[in-house]
């Protein structure tokens, strides 16, 4: 399906998205004092992506993003996991963090686990949109790499005849 | 001690390779590889406790009022090793039932991240955490019961979810309300606070609201209907996995809350526990008795047993929380190895409506022996292992004069050895030519192996019986006398030159005896 688009409105969200995701970058490194964090910078980012997906269509959105949301989501909580699992090799406590100061700027491990958390957030922002995007302009929900990824080729595996999961119902045949 | 931590990182990475990895034999190996670990952790977790008590871990090397505390008592452990047996069956199970290629992708992450929750919901130390654990739990849950739903599925599965969003939404209000209370969200903390203000009426209004909350996770009397349809639809392996354990961690919870958390003589609730646990149980197995699918009958079974468990929590004595401890080690494998029973008869017989299954007895003795013994054992026949929790229970119900109640769970009994009849009598033991047994399909001999492992495993909670009461009897001694969780906790936040609240130094005896309201520096000036 096409939509016809805004000319405006698509220039204007492409000039956006490269500002919205330079503001949910100093969000993310703002984080550790301030207000922000690997959250709202990935909830930011991820909406920036929405509004390409709204300017260019979903598909052109997914070809900017590359790669698969899920694995994005799943890149981020690999890091999230292993930074605050690996303290645990020397001893101290799960999530334990480590600051150091180079130079003035405060620098440590917590910022490795909120990059975790921005990929998880943008990857499953994405997903969720994307997933009830896409039938909206007339494709299938996954794309066929997806499909083998994440989608079974049966229904179910226990047959069970209609009349039996009448029965089931409360008010069903007893 | 990062023990602590090992059960719930574990299953983390587990699903982040799976999720990882192409769905093929490599990733089936690992996972099972993993799975075993898990259970090894758990079980050395479980030894660890027994011997030297509560473990505590602050995350982040944080003290305990804002950091997070992961605690694992003997009780915590002995369900962190049950849910790893459980998921290792459900796990092998569900491998040998299909190939690689019609397995959905997803169900192994899923189920990996559900243990995760679990895992956290079991060992964590703070109130707020445990929301958390919850709804990783829930969020997976939600998406294993709809993976591979069509209509009708989803149509049984949106109970679930209404009434448990609404279940996390009272519990968050519930954790906000014991924020305000207390100050501190910490197990060990509040439990110090609480203790003398069981006649403060916000303390009863917390504590209402916690049973309401985990009434619900747990299936209990009132909200109980969105049990019974929803489990049917999930495959075998899963259900296997919820009937076993995802209702149990409301009775977890109970016991965590109740026994260690708020004050112990809260009696008059206790009461209403008990009561509710006794309607639940009765209830349960007349819809059990009432369906005529294997899934469905067990899927009822399950409110019936915890409705048990609930009643030997509402009786409230050691030796009572001991006999619930030890009904939850025998109830959760018979449980899960009956859900893997149905599954093997519904692969034999095309089906698993009562009334077009037949002629497995001559097909499969072993299965039908397997059956038996864990129906029986449902049932509490003796010797087998659910006996000794009924026993226990019902020991305990007569010395408190509770003869209403007993009465009820006698009633119950003969019940669920009724239905369990049921479906031998069916399945097993009648001979109908025009009922096609699929011998021919020879997954079906991989599923009885790994079902009559399970009932092996439940036969061995038989014989040892012994050791294990005793282990309940430890665990139970633990969650009753506080005293030993509470150093285990507030020993990190000394440790860290944490301000220890008064409490720690005054004996025990002080602690959990009911004392004047006025001795309390935690009560507010309205109380006093």
């Amino acid at each position: 399906m096409n939509l016809a688009r805004s000319f405006i409105f698509t220039r204007v969200a492409i000039f956006l998205f490269f500002v919205i995701n330079l503001f949910s970058i100093y969000l993310l490194l703002r984080g550790h004092n301030h207000p922000g964090g690997g959250f709202i910078g990935g909830l930011g980012s991820g909406m920036s992506l929405v509004l390409l997906s709204l300017a260019v269509g979903v598909e052109q959105m997914q070809k900017v993003l590359r790669v698969d949301p899920v694995r994005l989501a799943t890149l981020g909580l690999l890091v999230a996991t292993l930074s605050s699992a690996l303290p645990m090799l020397w001893g101290d406590p799960f999530l334990t963090q480590y600051n150091i100061k180079i130079g003035g700027v405060g620098l440590g491990t917590p910022l490795i686990f909120d990059i975790g958390v921005y990929l998880v957030v943008i990857g499953i922002t994405v997903r969720l949109i994307v997933i009830l995007a896409r039938p909206v302009e007339g494709l299938c929900s996954l794309t066929p790499i997806e499909r083998t990824r994440y989608a079974s080729e049966i229904e179910k595996p226990i047959d069970q005849p209609i009349e039996q999961k009448i029965e089931t119902n409360w008010g069903g045949q007893g | 001690m990062n023990l602590v931590a090992m059960p719930i990182l574990l299953p983390l990475l587990t699903a982040i390779a799976a999720l990882l990895l192409r769905a093929d034999t490599l990733r089936r190996g690992i996972v099972i590889a993993s799975c075993a670990f898990q259970v090894i952790v758990a079980l050395a977790l479980v030894i660890l406790t027994a011997r030297q008590g509560p473990i505590a871990l602050s995350i982040g090397d944080w003290a305990p009022p804002f950091g997070i505390v992961l605690v694992a008592d003997l009780l915590s452990s002995i369900m962190v090793a049950l849910a790893g047996i459980i998921s290792l069956a459900s796990i092998v199970y569900g491998y040998l039932e299909l190939p690689c290629r019609l397995e959905h992708p997803l169900r192994i992450p899923l189920t990996q991240f559900l243990m995760v929750g679990l895992c956290q919901s079991f060992l964590t130390g703070d109130l707020f955490n445990l929301f958390v654990a919850f709804e990783v739990m829930l969020i997976c849950s939600y998406a294993l019961l709809t993976l591979e739903a069509d209509d009708w599925d989803i149509k049984q599965a949106f109970p679930y979810l209404a009434i448990n969003a609404v279940g996390s939404m009272i519990f968050l209000a519930a954790v906000a309300f014991a924020y305000g209370i207390f100050g501190t969200l910490n197990f060990a903390e509040i439990s110090q606070r609480a203790a003398g203000m069981s006649d403060d009426p916000r303390v009863l209004i917390l504590a209402v609201l916690l049973l309401g909350v985990f009434g619900i996770k747990a299936g209990l009397f009132p909200l109980y209907f969105w049990l019974p349809n929803s489990y049917p639809i999930l495959s075998t392996p899963l259900a296997a996995l919820f009937g076993g354990m995802l209702t149990k961690v409301g009775v977890y919870v109970l016991l965590r809350v109740f026994g260690t958390v708020l004050p112990q003589d809260l009696s008059g609730l206790h009461t209403v526990l008990a009561w509710l646990g006794g309607v639940t149980m009765l209830l349960g197995v007349i819809g059990a008795v009432s369906r005529n699918f294997v899934r469905g009958i067990l899927s009822f079974h399950i409110l019936s047993q915890i409705g048990y468990m609930v009643l030997a929590i509402g009786f409230f004595s050691p030796y009572a929380i001991a006999a619930a401890i030890f009904y939850n080690i025998h109830n959760n494998l018979v449980k899960s190895s009956l859900f893997l029973v149905g599954g093997t008869i519904s692969l034999l017989n095309g089906t698993d409506d009562l009334k077009r299954s037949a002629n497995l007895w001559r097909a499969t003795p072993l299965l039908g022996v397997a059956f038996l013994l864990l129906g029986l054992s449902l049932a509490g026949l003796p010797p087998l292992s659910g006996f000794w929790g009924k026993l226990m229970i019902v020991q305990d119900g007569l010395r408190q004069g509770e003869y209403v109640l007993i009465f009820v769970a006698l009633f119950t009994s003969i019940f669920t050895l009724l239905s369990m009849m049921k479906i031998w009598n069916a399945s097993f033991w009648t001979q109908d030519a025009s009922v096609p047994v699929r011998i021919h399909d020879r997954r079906w001999i991989g599923l009885t192996a790994v079902t009559c492992t399970m009932a092996l495993l439940t036969v061995a909670v038989t014989i040892f019986a012994g050791p294990l009461i005793e282990l309940s009897h430890q665990a139970s001694e633990e969650i009753f006398k506080r005293e030993t969780y509470i150093r285990a906790v507030l020993q990190l936040k000394a440790d860290r030159g944490g301000v220890v609240d008064q409490a720690v130094s005054v004996p025990f005896e002080a602690v959990s005896d009911p004392i004047d309201g006025t001795s309390n520096p935690w009560l507010p000036e309205v109380a006093r």
